[in-house]
């Protein structure tokens, strides 16, 4: 799968990634691993104290699974960069309600090249990405530049 | 509402060592598995690393921002150093520059100031936005990694 610097031209897609819905148990498990225990992303009682309707996904929960888009198409050890905005929220799916809310849950991350230069002696390219739910709705937007062989 | 004399502020230095069985759990969350066996092996067995060109086990790419939250008493302790509300913290923004890389065993110090504080927006809707910039530095010396964290007030 090794991607090289001259097979790559501006315009190539890296490979479209779908996530799994994310479940509140995924945020848990994300809250132990990163160690981010912001209430607001498992205790309902917390988000409706402070006016929300629902908790939300971790944005760094969604960048992790961006960041894992990225390492299926690109090694870890290429990375350089590595820049996202939060655009919006991502509430997780709820078990008794699949049908109507698995796609506000399930996470697309896609992309594209649109530079390809030289910095530091290394070939680098700079990629465009996004991740979306499945209603279209926007989480994050960003890029990463990585350093190709 | 942020506490604008933060501006500048360097907080305490922290050191840490990067467990494996960190690494694996933070893999596990990111790709939604359950167990290792199912997620990429460079980051749980240090042969299959090394096969794939790495110098021991390395972690995933947002895994460094774990570094916030393991030190100085994570985030309830930080944010309330910084005068920041925590019922109305967003993560705005986050970015990660490579310089080198992180391995499982490595003893990470990690250096964190406050670059940014200031206010956005119109008259009716103000935002307090707030940067942090840290500095991770290995066992060596080296600066394998500076992050950038925008957090805003909404």
């Amino acid at each position: 799968m090794a991607l090289n610097y001259d097979d790559v031209e501006v315009g190539k897609k890296m490979p479209v990634y779908t996530s799994m819905p994310i479940t509140r148990t995924h945020l848990v498990r994300y809250a132990g691993a990163s160690g981010d225990f912001n209430p607001l992303h498992y205790d309902q009682t917390f988000a409706k104290m402070i006016g929300m309707k629902n908790i939300i996904a971790h944005g760094m929960l969604i960048m992790g699974i961006a960041g894992e888009a990225i390492t299926f198409w690109i090694e870890n050890k290429y990375l350089r960069k590595f820049n996202v905005r939060f655009l919006s929220m991502t509430e997780p799916v709820d078990l008794d309600d699949m049908e109507n809310t698995k796609d506000r849950a399930t996470i697309i991350v896609s992309g594209g090249v649109v530079k390809k230069f030289e910095e530091n002696g290394e070939k680098r390219i700079q990629c465009d990405i996004i991740a979306q739910d499945a209603l279209g709705s926007k989480k994050l937007s960003g890029f990463f530049i990585a350093a190709l062989p | 509402m942020a506490d604008k004399s933060k501006l500048g502020m360097e907080f305490p230095t922290y050191t840490f060592v990067v467990e494996k069985d960190k690494i694996v759990e933070f893999a596990i969350a990111v790709s939604q598995k359950e167990d290792k066996e199912q997620i990429n092996p460079i980051y749980y067995d240090e042969e299959a690393a090394k096969k794939a060109g790495y110098q021991g086990i390395p972690v995933p790419p947002t895994f460094p921002t774990s570094s916030f939250f393991w030190t100085g008493g994570g985030l309830m302790a930080t944010v309330k150093t910084l005068g920041i509300d925590l019922s109305k913290l967003l993560h705005r923004e986050e970015e990660y520059e490579y310089f080198g890389s992180i391995y499982a065993g490595d003893v990470i110090t990690r250096k964190m100031k406050v670059i940014d504080m200031l206010k956005k927006g119109t008259r009716d809707k103000i935002v307090e936005v707030t940067v942090l910039e840290t500095e991770l530095i290995n066992q060596r010396g080296e600066l394998v990694l500076k992050y950038r964290t925008k957090l805003i007030e909404r």
